[in-house]
C-alpha cells in the first residue's frame, strides 16, 4: 500500500464559503437537492443541513454569542468522511461493497453496494446516505479518480484559505501538531486535534482542529463500532446455540422414550403424525 | 496582475468566447462601413483590427488573442518589434501601444510574462515577480521607494522591501524610482517631472513628490477625512454640526424621498451585503442549482432583542419598508446582530443580502428597492451599506 492519504482540516482558518461543497458537487457530479429549490434552514448560514448521499462536505455553522456579546465567535467546520483506519462501515458491508484503497482510503463502489443500507446506521458519523440518483449508499470518495492520477482532492483544492489540507497523513499530523501549538502559544488554549489520535478508531484520516468539544461541532466524543458488540454477541450466540442444542437434545430423549412403546403398539396414524 | 487563463475546453455547440464576438463585431462593422467616404466613418476605416490567426483555429472565426496581447504590449509600427515597457514608447506614430500601463507585458514574441506561474519559493523572502505580471513595469507595490526611510534603508528588518545599496535602488520588488538617484539628491529646481524631485520624494506621481494627509485640491469632500453620517441615519452627527456629506450626490424624485433624522416610522439601521453563493444581484448565481440550494431564500438578519419586540420568531415572514419601497423576506434570528447604543438611545440594526430577483430556480424580493440613490461625491458609489427602514411581521 502507498502511504496513508488523508485530510486535516485547520477550522480555525475556515470562513464559511462553501467553496468545498461546491467543487465536490462538480468534480462528483452530484445533483442539488430538489433541484437547487429549498427552504431556508433558520439555522446561521447552513442550508446544507447534514451530510448525505448528494452531499459529501457540509460546512457546519456554530454561533456562540453570550447574551450580552462580550463573548462571541462563529465557528465553521468543512465536515466529511472520516476515512476511519477502523471503519464502521466497512465492518458491516455485506457485498463487500465498501473496500480500503491504496491511499488507506475508504470507498464505496456504487456498482457492487446493494442500497442494504447497513452502513447507514454503522457509520458513528451520520456520513453515509442513499443517493437517490443512483440508489446506492454514497458519500466522500476522498475524490479516489483525483488520487490515481496524482491530484488532490477537489474540495482541498478548491479551499481559499487551506482549511482543508491533503497529503500523507503522517505529514498532516505534524503539520497540525505545529500549528496547535502555534495556537496555544497565542493564547487559544481550547485548540486540539480531533481524530488524529491511533487509539481514535484507530485514527481518522480526515482528521481536525477544534476549539471546542466535539459536541459543540456535532461530532461524537467516544465514536462506537458495530464490532464492539462481537465478543459479547459470540458468546450470547454460542451460548443461545448450546441452549438450543441441549434443549433439541433433551426433546429428542423424550421423544424416543413416549414414542418407543407407541410404535409397538402400532398407534393410529394421527398418534405417529404428532411425533413427526 | 495580468494572469493569463487557458481555456479548458473548446465550447460546446454554437457556443463562442468573448475574443470571437468582439472580433467578428469588428469585422462586420468594418465591412460596413468599408465603401463609406464620410469623415464619421473613418473611424471604422482607419481601425487597425488584424488579429486573424496564422493557422487556421479549431473554432472557425475566433481571433489570435496573442495578437491582440501584442497590441496592448505596443511594437514599433515599422518592424512590428515587441516594446520592453512604456519607456519606449514614442508620440510620433513610430510606436504602436493600446494601453500604456500594461506595455511590456509581452515583450518579445516567445515571451507572454502574463502566462508565468513561478512563485517564490516557500520561506524565501520575495514579490513573486515570476508569477503572472503586473502594471506597471511588474511592480508590485506603488510608491516603494517609501519602504526605506530618508537615508534609503528600510524602515524595519522584517518589512524591508526597497532600499538603496549605495549605488543603486534594489530589494524584492521593482523599484518605484529613479533608479540610481541617491537618497540625498537634490530636485533641480527647474526640472520638468521626476527631475524636479529630490531623492526623498517617493510619491513620484505627485507634483510635490509627497504623500498627502491634507488634501486640498482632487478630492470633492477634502482636504481632511472625517466622519459624515449617512444620508440616513437616527443619530445626529456626533463629531460636529455638518449632519452628513454637504457635497453627497442625491437625486432628489417622488420616488427617491430620505427619511429625516430620527423619524420615528423608520427607526432601524439597515445594511446590505453580498453572501458568498450568489454573484452581484444574483442574475447567473440564482440559475446554478449548486448555488441556489447553498442560499435558497432571501433573508433579514435581526438580533433576538429586536425579534423579541416585534413579535418575530426565526423564518417568520417579515416586510421591510423605507419611503422608496417595501418588500418581504424570511427572518433570520441570530446574535450576531446587537443592539447599539448611541447616545444613550437603543438602536436596532439589520441586516440582508441583496441577491435575489424575480427570474431564477429560486427567486425572492429585490432588495434595492429599499435603498435610496445617494451617491458619493467623487465617484457617485451608491450608498446602500448604511440607511434605515422599518420592520413588521408579515
Amino acid at each position: 500500500m502507498a502511504e496513508a492519504m488523508g485530510f486535516y482540516t485547520d477550522t480555525t482558518v475556515c470562513i464559511g464559503c462553501k467553496a468545498c461543497e461546491v467543487a465536490c458537487k462538480e468534480w462528483n457530479q452530484l445533483p442539488a437537492a430538489n433541484g437547487g429549490v429549498r427552504e431556508l434552514s433558520g439555522n446561521s448560514y447552513d442550508n446544507t443541513r447534514r451530510l448525505d448521499g448528494i452531499h459529501w462536505r457540509h460546512v457546519k455553522f456554530v454561533e456562540q454569542f453570550s447574551a450580552d456579546r462580550r463573548d462571541g465567535r462563529w465557528l465553521m467546520m468543512s465536515d466529511v468522511c472520516k476515512h476511519c483506519v477502523q471503519a464502521g462501515c466497512l465492518e458491516v458491508c455485506p457485498t463487500g461493497a465498501i473496500i480500503r484503497t491504496e491511499f488507506d482510503t475508504v470507498v464505496i463502489q456504487s456498482n457492487v453496494c446493494n442500497g442494504c443500507r447497513d452502513c447507514i446506521a454503522a457509520c458513528p458519523f451520520g456520513v453515509i446516505e442513499i443517493n437517490p440518483a443512483s440508489g446506492t449508499a454514497q458519500k466522500c470518495t476522498l475524490c479516489y479518480d483525483r488520487l490515481q492520477h496524482g491530484l488532490e482532492p477537489a474540495c482541498a483544492k478548491a479551499c481559499p484559505t487551506d482549511s482543508i489540507q491533503f497529503g500523507p497523513i503522517r505529514e498532516l499530523r505534524e503539520r497540525a501538531q505545529a500549528r496547535m501549538q502555534q495556537l496555544h502559544a497565542r493564547g487559544e488554549a481550547r485548540a486540539y486535534l480531533y481524530g488524529a489520535d491511533p487509539t481514535f478508531l484507530g485514527g481518522l484520516n480526515a482528521f481536525y482542529l477544534l476549539v471546542d468539544k466535539p459536541e459543540a461541532y456535532g461530532l461524537p466524543s467516544h465514536p462506537k463500532l458495530p464490532t464492539r458488540n462481537l465478543a459479547f454477541s459470540a458468546l450470547w450466540s454460542t451460548l443461545g446455540a448450546v441452549v438450543l442444542g441441549l434443549f433439541g437434545l433433551f426433546s429428542l430423549r423424550t421423544r424416543g422414550d413416549v414414542v418407543e412403546p407407541d410404535e409397538t403398539s402400532s398407534g393410529t396414524v394421527d398418534e405417529r403424525e404428532r411425533h413427526v | 496582475m495580468l494572469q493569463w487563463h487557458y481555456k479548458a475546453a473548446d465550447p460546446p455547440g454554437d457556443c463562442r468566447s468573448d475574443p470571437w464576438f468582439t472580433y467578428q463585431l469588428g469585422k462586420r462593422l468594418k465591412k460596413r462601413y468599408a465603401a463609406s467616404t464620410l469623415p464619421r466613418d473613418q473611424g471604422f476605416n482607419n481601425l487597425l483590427w488584424d488579429y486573424e490567426p496564422e493557422q487556421p483555429p479549431s473554432i472557425p472565426g475566433e481571433p489570435d488573442v496573442l495578437k491582440i496581447l501584442k497590441e496592448i504590449n505596443g511594437y514599433e509600427t515599422a518592424t512590428s518589434r515587441h516594446l520592453s515597457g512604456f519607456s519606449e514608447l514614442k508620440d510620433d506614430g513610430s510606436t504602436t501601444c493600446a494601453s500604456w500601463i500594461y506595455s511590456g507585458v509581452f515583450p518579445a514574441p516567445d515571451k507572454n510574462l502574463a502566462a508565468r506561474k513561478e512563485p517564490d519559493p516557500p520561506g524565501v523572502m520575495g514579490a513573486h515577480l515570476n508569477w503572472g505580471w503586473a502594471w506597471p513595469a511588474n511592480r508590485r507595490v506603488l510608491y516603494n521607494r517609501a519602504s526605506a526611510d530618508l537615508q534609503g534603508q528600510p524602515w524595519s528588518e522584517r518589512k524591508k522591501w526597497v532600499w538603496w545599496d549605495g549605488q543603486r535602488w534594489v530589494g524584492y520588488d521593482v523599484p518605484d524610482f529613479a533608479l540610481t538617484k541617491a537618497p540625498d539628491a537634490p530636485g533641480e529646481p527647474d526640472g520638468i517631472g521626476l527631475a524636479a524631485l529630490s531623492g526623498r520624494q517617493p510619491f513620484i506621481m505627485r507634483p510635490d513628490g509627497v504623500g498627502w494627509l491634507f488634501a486640498p485640491s482632487g478630492l470633492q469632500d477634502g482636504p481632511f477625512p472625517t466622519h459624515y453620517e449617512p444620508a440616513e441615519t437616527p443619530v445626529q452627527n456626533p463629531l460636529y454640526r455638518q449632519q452628513n456629506s454637504p457635497v453627497l450626490k442625491h437625486w432628489q424624485r417622488d420616488d427617491n424621498r430620505l427619511v429625516a433624522v430620527g423619524d420615528p416610522r423608520y427607526p432601524y439601521v439597515i445594511t446590505t451585503y453580498r453572501l458568498t453563493e450568489h454573484y452581484l444581484a444574483g442574475a447567473m448565481s440564482r440559475w446554478n442549482p449548486w448555488l441556489t440550494e447553498l442560499m435558497p431564500e432571501l433573508f433579514i438578519e435581526l438580533s433576538p432583542e429586536l425579534a423579541q419586540e416585534k413579535g418575530i420568531a426565526n423564518l417568520d415572514w417579515v416586510k421591510v419598508s423605507t419611503p422608496r419601497g417595501i418588500i418581504k423576506a424570511k427572518a433570520l434570528v441570530t446574535r450576531r446582530l446587537r443592539p447599539f447604543t448611541i447616545a444613550g438611545k437603543r438602536v436596532h440594526q439589520v441586516g440582508m443580502p441583496w441577491h435575489w430577483g424575480w427570474q431564477g430556480v429560486v427567486t425572492g424580493d429585490v432588495v434595492n428597492e429599499l435603498t435610496a440613490m445617494v451617491g458619493d461625491p467623487n465617484v457617485s458609489i451608491h450608498e446602500g451599506k448604511a440607511f434605515v427602514c422599518n420592520v413588521e411581521r408579515a
